[in-house]
């Protein structure tokens, strides 16, 4: 079956012929790990490795003792069977918690190797729970978001993703295509029967359609910015106090600081979490005249990072000789911070301006709230907990422009373009699909997922 | 023992005319079984031919050389095409025929072929060799050897008429039915199922008050079905009516009575076609519902009542055609009634619709579960043709779905499960826009001459047709106007609408403002065109971009057609295949990748499995 292994585990999804096993727990040292196994011989696996254990009192976990197959004892363990079909992958499935040495681990593993299970490839107890109609496709995406989430906000997204959020969606709007592509072809192939098309109700079923795609697409900069998370870039004259402020923001020396204006040239980042978000935060070189061209390249990055940037923070020093204040971003919300306040020697904090002074620490708590405010606002609560990743923005981006183009003047060729629409929908939620595409997806996992 | 043919037909309705005509003309010896003579190509149910889906059908049968369009034409007394002011590819040419001139062209056509000869009688059972059949025995006695036996028996098998609680055995209002071949089949392992249709009353012409109906024309320059008939035309009117809110309530208060519901009848009908009693149970939103009256022939009184399908008891469909406009006094000649019947399960047929595990046995028409006269006639023709080259040892004629209807038909018949009689929509056609009636003959009549039922002449001045009309196509695609003054002024005058960037004639016609009128009359690569050659042509202008997309996925389906399985494929052998997919395999035996490809349940990893699997098998031998 080299066509099979070679284009991933597609022997996996057409059913899960043979019984896979896998650590779920992640590599490394820790004081427990759990072993998966899943598939039709679980029970005869079960039988060899743990004897005592009785499959069919499932959903309880008993204290067992586990041999290899040479009678050798490995661990003594608790072990959890889920009878099929009310487990994760739907099949006969088992997880055993052995004590974290690697050793154990793997002889565990082993023995039911020896007894006659697979080692399971990524992803593959999630495809599994795929092909037997546990999870959709949208669902168990959403599965390696939630496992992988760092942050509140990634874990909240992708759990209401799991729980089938989003997958509801997909449903209503593939809902409204079908009821759009039924009441044209029936007027077609009825029209001898006094059904008429009525190309109003048409229109108006296609408004909707577009209506949910656009909610729907208005998420996707959201989405975005909760997984990959809002870039904020420090930009500001040489010498303002950006990496200090970087540095400080930021809990940790990574940037250089020095008296020296041009110390920072490329663009340093790094990562917070600010209100449940993920940040990274961008520190750049100043932006200003300069003959040294490395320094040049150094502005030129800059301005690049903040034309990239979801937010930017404009330094100003306090103490800086002019008032006037170049603009650094044209679209994205701008964060206007006087720094070197201590310096200023004036008391009266200008409009529109947040102050602070790394050195003496006054105003950086005022600023970290501006700074988690604006982060609030750049993943608003646009759809709730709904936020689509990439592969779900171009598929409804190819359903909205086939909806955006459908012709009702001739209901044979709006047929057509809302079949097209309806194609995209459900390669979305994985009722048609290409083996790319599970493989694209499923690449991603690892292995015990 | 009696004569021996090449092949025998059960039956002369629509699938046995077909198959015993196209076998007859292509030299086969033919024996047509029926039980009398004057029910040869029998109308039973509505008067009209063609239609949406059906139309196309018919388009195709004709353009292969089969008779029904031919027939239709001369037997037709009102011609309208459906959907006319939607583009070409869903045209459904109908015409409403005058059946007793129809069953009696195409006797005489029948008669009239030397090699085809004409039995009256019943088939009870099955001559068979070896598991394989050989011919008919009669209940007579009489005995008729053949090489091939096309069983194309209707609603004839088990066959029980039923209206209100009267129920009685019969194959058709005042026909018996066949009971004992159905057993024989069952016998030789076939699967059985019980369908069910209806049929509505039929009311006395001069009863009806026409004052209160409203006249319904057939088209202003009728157009002939077949590419052997140069005119046709209107001899009569239809009318139409609709049922008042009043006939729900006669309905409901008698819907114990009904044969459907009453639990009497088990056989599945077909849900598009519904008998009235079922429209009142699942639509009672619907106030009214419309009815058609349709005469049934020249000479006779006899009018179809379509839209009033029913096996409600006699007076309650007396109460029910009374309430209605114009049908207040109407006299019933015949009441309606409804017909269960056995139908072969067609997943025990191949694509040449011969069954897989009876050598010399195949089936066509309503006993492989269609419905209406055309599918009928569709797998008559395929099943008469391929009797012939099978005893020629020829290759076999399998249309493929992206090419016609007939290869719809076939194909989703041989390879769905279906619950219901089938027939046929244009909506179950994915490559629609491709497959129109305007393009049938360009499809099909190059087979047709292959097949030796198209002259070669004719197939000749058809080419000529079609290549002027993609001529003309592709110059409007290729000439660029430029929207310089004089330009734009001869385009308004041309066709009614402004342009400001440079664009060829195809990009200004898809345009909604235009005034297609103006532009046939002056646009002289439209100009030269019949009418209908230049409607088809600015109707397929509209439907680029959405054909390069089928034509992709065309060519995608036929590479995986290339890929043939192998008969000895042992699909439980493959390791990664499901039970389900195995299963699937193993029922179908799909033929080629394609094929498999569209099984239930097949997903793309296995199809990706089987190709691989076929490629490994290739490179070994």
């Amino acid at each position: 079956m080299e066509m099979a292994s070679s284009s991933g585990w597609s022997s996996a999804l057409v059913g899960g012929a043979d019984t896979i096993v896998a650590r779920s727990s992640p590599a490394g040292r820790g004081g427990l790990a759990l072993i998966r196994v899943s598939g039709r011989e679980t029970r005869a696996l079960a039988e060899a490795v743990i004897p005592e254990l009785d499959m069919n009192r499932g959903w309880r976990a008993s204290l067992v003792e586990l041999r290899s197959t040479d009678g050798e004892r490995i661990d003594r363990a608790v072990a959890l069977p889920y009878p099929a079909p009310r487990s994760y992958t739907g099949e006969d499935m088992l997880e055993v918690m052995v004590h974290g040495s690697p050793w154990i681990i793997r002889a565990t593993i082993e023995a039911f190797v020896a007894a006659g299970a697979r080692r399971a490839g990524p992803g593959e107890f999630t495809r599994r729970a795929v092909a037997n109609g546990k999870l959709d496709l949208v669902q168990a995406e959403a599965i390696n978001e939630l496992t992988s989430a760092e942050t509140a906000c990634q874990a909240r997204v992708a759990r209401a993703q799991v729980e089938g959020l989003l997958s509801r969606e997909f449903a209503e709007l593939r809902g409204t295509l079908v009821d759009l592509l039924a009441e044209i072809e029936g007027a077609l192939d009825f029209s001898h029967q006094d059904i008429p098309f009525d190309v109003d109700s048409a229109e108006n079923r296609r408004q909707k359609g577009l209506t949910q795609v656009g909610a729907l697409l208005a998420t996707a900069s959201k989405g975005r910015r909760i997984r990959d998370g809002v870039r904020v870039v420090i930009v500001g004259p040489p010498n303002s106090g950006k990496s200090t402020l970087f540095n400080l923001l930021v809990g940790q020396e990574r940037a250089i600081v020095s008296p020296h204006p041009g110390t920072t040239r490329d663009v340093v980042e790094a990562d917070l979490e600010v209100a449940g978000v993920r940040l990274i935060l961008k520190d750049t070189a100043g932006l200003g005249a300069t003959s040294d061209p490395v320094e040049r390249e150094g502005v030129r990055r800059a301005r690049g990072a903040a034309a990239d940037a979801d937010a930017v923070l404009l330094l100003w020093p306090a103490d800086g000789a002019r008032d006037t204040v170049p603009a650094a971003a044209e679209n994205q919300p701008t964060l206007m911070v006087r720094s070197k306040w201590d310096l200023a020697g004036a008391d009266e904090i200008p409009n529109g301006w947040t102050v602070v002074s790394c050195k003496t620490g006054e105003g950086v708590g005022e600023l970290r709230n501006a700074l988690s405010r604006m982060v609030e606002a750049e993943v608003a609560d646009v759809g709730g907990e709904i936020a689509i990743a990439e592969r779900h923005r171009r598929a409804l981006e190819v359903a909205a422009a086939e909806l955006e183009g459908a012709d009702f003047s001739l209901p044979e060729v709006g047929a057509e373009a809302v079949r097209g629409a309806l194609e995209a929908v459900r390669e979305l939620t994985g009722e048609v699909g290409t083996e790319d595409l599970l493989d694209r997806i499923f690449s991603s996992f690892c292995v015990g997922k | 023992m009696g004569e021996a043919f090449d092949l025998v037909v059960v039956g002369a309705g629509h699938a046995g005319c077909e198959a015993a005509g196209a076998a007859a003309r292509m030299g086969a010896r033919v024996a047509v079984v029926t039980l009398h003579n004057h029910t040869i190509a029998q109308m039973p149910c509505n008067p009209a031919m063609g239609g949406i889906g059906k139309g196309h059908l018919l388009a195709e049968i004709d353009a292969l050389g089969g008779l029904q369009g031919w027939a239709a034409d001369r037997a037709g007394i009102q011609f309208k095409t459906l959907n006319a002011s939607r583009g070409p590819a869903v045209w459904g040419p109908r015409a409403q025929c005058d059946k007793a001139r129809y069953s009696e062209i195409m006797r005489r056509v029948l008669f009239g072929l030397s090699r085809l000869t004409i039995i009256e009688g019943e088939v009870i059972g099955l001559l068979s060799d070896d598991g394989a059949v050989v011919g008919v025995r009669l209940a007579d006695g009489r005995r008729f050897r053949a090489r091939s036996t096309i069983l194309t028996t209707g609603t004839f098998l088990g066959g029980v008429l039923h209206s209100g609680d009267e129920r009685r055995p019969g194959g058709r209002f005042g026909e018996r039915p066949s009971i004992g071949l159905g057993a024989e089949l069952a016998g030789l392992g076939l699967v059985l199922r019980r369908f069910k249709t209806g049929t509505p009353p039929r009311l006395k012409r001069s009863s009806l008050d026409f004052d209160r109906l409203g006249v319904q024309h057939g088209d202003r320059e009728p157009r002939p079905f077949s590419w052997r008939s140069r005119s046709v035309r209107n001899r009569i009117s239809c009318w139409v009516t609709r049922t008042p809110e009043r006939v729900q309530t006669i309905i409901e208060e008698n819907i114990h009575r009904s044969p459907l519901f009453s639990g009497a009848i088990e056989g599945v009908g077909p849900r598009y076609c519904p008998s009235i009693e079922d429209k009142v149970v699942r639509f009672p939103h619907h106030r009214e519902h419309t009815v058609f009256l349709e005469p049934e022939g020249l000479a006779t009184e006899s009018v179809y009542v379509n839209g009033l399908s029913t096996s409600l008891p006699h007076d309650v469909q007396e109460a029910v055609v009374h309430a209605v406009p114009g049908l207040e006094v109407a006299e019933f000649l015949r009441h309606g009634y409804a017909v269960e019947y056995d139908m072969v399960a067609p997943g025990q047929v191949g694509m040449d619709l011969g069954c897989r595990d009876v050598p010399g046995l195949a089936l066509a028409g309503q006993v492989l579960g269609t419905s209406g006269y055309e599918e009928a006639a569709a797998l008559g023709f395929l099943a008469g043709v391929n009797a012939v080259l099978a005893g020629r040892g020829e290759d076999l004629f399998c249309p493929a779905r992206e090419d016609s209807y007939v290869g719809v038909l076939v194909d989703d018949l041989v390879t769905r499960d279906h619950v219901e009689p089938y027939r046929m929509f244009t909506s179950r056609a994915e490559h629609r826009l491709l497959l129109g009636v305007d393009s049938a003959r360009e499809r099909l009549m190059g087979e047709g001459v292959r097949l030796g039922l198209v002259r070669p002449v004719a197939f000749h001045v058809e080419q000529t047709r079609w290549n002027a009309r993609n001529q003309a196509k592709s110059t409007l695609e290729g000439v660029c106007l430029n929207p310089d003054r004089a330009t734009r002024a001869a385009v308004v005058q041309a066709c009614g609408i402004e342009f400001k960037t440079p664009a060829t004639w195809a990009q200004l016609l898809r345009r909604q403002d235009v005034d297609l009128d103006r532009a046939g009359r002056n646009i002289p690569e439209l100009s030269s065109l019949t009418d209908e050659d230049r409607r088809i042509v600015v109707g397929s202008l509209r439907y680029e971009g959405y054909l390069d997309r089928h034509r992709r996925e065309i060519e995608r389906v036929r590479r995986l057609r290339g890929v043939k399985l192998p008969g000895d494929l042992d699909p439980g052998a493959i390791p990664g295949l499901s039970r389900e997919v195995v299963e699937q395999l193993e029922r179908h035996r799909p033929a080629t990748l394609a094929d498999a490809e569209r099984l239930p349940g097949m997903t793309p990893a296995a199809t990706a499995i089987l190709a691989g699997r076929l490629a490994r098998s290739g490179a070994d031998s």
